[in-house]
């Protein structure tokens, strides 16, 4: 078992470690994305005009509602039919970023509603606008709520964005398959798969923890 | 009647049908001090703000400085001009001491940076908040030291009118002192102030007058020692003795 597990990591790691790259570009951009979008949608839903937080809603319940592999089939499978053609690893990437900002927008909305008004009212009463209120007052202290839970999502993220491996994105999951295939040493190969995935999400997680208390704000316990 | 900074007229709010405020009218002079009395629930709260529009009243008039803002679409400049002073001091708990007083300066005031803090330093220097307090956050400054950042917050933008909803009610009795002597030195350099307290020694030694409501109307209005010592109203009087008792003042008849 041990050399036979030396022996994937010493032959085939050049290998591996190029899917964990690509991995890692999906898992990041793909966060990213639904970070940026978590955040939009989580204020419009939160502050803005009212056709907009209708629209804002029924995105989050589509894509909260449906699996995550049903969007990024309809993304790769789907949508060139009507012209629109992503390669796998575009695909996978929009398909999770959309998919995670419906989910980081949850978080982050249920963050800002722990905000105590009385800040936001005060930030109105030397004259701030509702937008410089939410943007300034809120959302700062929102997403330092947040962290940790945002922080499950990237590891999340992280794990699942395996399931590229069904549009052929050559990344972790997909080429320890086409190890795996190769040297039938299944148990080997998917121990080492398994070895990578947790040591990353520890690591993920210290980074995260490292961000929490950087950001933490002296005297105040949340 | 340039001096007249702000007139309510025949003011109004309902919430969830309830009247809250009915029909009060009264008027404020610049580098006047005025102190509102009254029970819990009296609509006190409400009356200041719907003065800085943090509520919108339901009907009557507003003139702020010769304006009337209930008409004008620009809130926010408005509010600009009035300080308000919370309860709960409400600091921006992700700032430290000299963010909070620089923050409306920057982004109201749109000052530079070095301007916001030059102004903000004396603010707070004013307010009796020393440099080794300036970088604190409100979670590691005592309550008395939050309500003067946040009336250093208020006075850093130079209001016309400064309003104080209960100030000194989140407070223990050592940091009354210190938030009322603040209060009391900004009404001797005749800043203008309306302030709901239940305070009766600061009414009495500050304000220019007394204003008692109760049920959204104004009972009684006049110079503190009518007011709190000689009531002439019933109600008025059964609270202000009630209050006389509670704070020792001459010989309160407790019903």
């Amino acid at each position: 078992m041990i050399s036979e597990l030396l022996y994937i990591i010493s032959k085939y790691g050049p290998l591996l470690l190029e899917g964990l790259k690509t991995t890692f570009i999906i898992t990041l951009i793909s966060y990213f994305i639904g970070f940026v979008g978590g955040i939009s949608i989580a204020i419009t839903r939160t502050f803005l005009h009212k056709a907009l937080k209708v629209f804002a809603h029924i995105y989050v319940e589509l894509f909260r509602g449906t699996p995550m592999l049903v969007q990024l089939f309809f993304v790769y499978y789907a949508l060139p039919e009507m012209g629109i053609r992503f390669d796998p690893i575009l695909s996978s990437i929009i398909a999770i970023g959309l998919n995670s900002a419906a989910y980081q927008s949850e978080y982050i909305r249920s963050a800002l509603s722990s905000i105590p008004y009385a800040e936001i009212e005060a930030a109105y009463s030397i004259g701030l606008t509702r937008f410089g209120a939410m943007l300034y007052i809120a959302l700062p202290q929102a997403v330092r709520i947040a962290i940790p839970t945002l922080t499950n999502e990237a590891i999340y993220l992280f794990k699942y964005s395996s399931i590229a491996y069904f549009v052929t994105a050559p990344e972790l999951m997909y080429m320890g398959k086409l190890v795996a295939t190769q040297t039938f040493l299944y148990v080997e190969v998917y121990t080492v798969l398994a070895i990578i995935y947790v040591i990353f999400s520890i690591v993920l997680s210290g980074i995260a923890r490292y961000i929490e208390k950087k950001l933490q704000i002296p005297g105040y316990i949340v | 009647m340039r001096d007249k900074l702000l007139i309510v007229e025949d003011l109004w709010k309902f919430i969830d049908g309830k009247p809250i405020l009915r029909g009060v009218a009264f008027e404020i002079n610049e580098g006047e001090t005025k102190v509102i009395l009254g029970p819990s629930g009296a609509g006190k709260s409400t009356l200041l703000r719907c003065i800085n529009l943090l509520v919108m009243p339901d009907k009557g008039k507003i003139i702020f400085d010769g304006e009337d803002i209930l008409g004008k679409h620009d809130i926010h400049s408005v509010r600009s001009k009035i300080g308000f002073v919370f309860q709960h001091f409400n600091l921006f708990s992700h700032m430290t001491a000299l963010e909070n007083v620089m923050f409306g300066l920057i982004k109201v005031k749109k000052m530079s940076k070095n301007e916001a803090e030059k102004k903000a330093k004396g603010a707070l220097a004013a307010v009796g908040i020393t440099e080794e307090l300036w970088d604190k956050y409100p979670a590691q400054l005592s309550g008395g030291q939050q309500q003067r950042v946040a009336i250093a917050r208020a006075l850093a933008m130079e209001p016309k009118l400064i309003l104080f909803d209960e100030p000194t009610s989140a407070l223990d009795p050592e940091l009354i002192w210190e938030v009322l002597n603040v209060m009391e030195r900004l009404a001797k350099a005749r800043m203008t102030m309306i302030v709901v307290t239940h305070e009766i020694g600061f009414a009495m030694r500050v304000a220019d007058e007394v204003m008692f409501l109760d049920n959204g109307v104004i009972l009684e209005k006049g110079a503190p020692e009518q007011v709190i010592l000689n009531p002439r109203n019933e109600r008025v009087k059964r609270f202000m003795d009630r209050m006389k008792y509670v704070y020792s003042i001459g010989k309160g008849n407790v019903y």
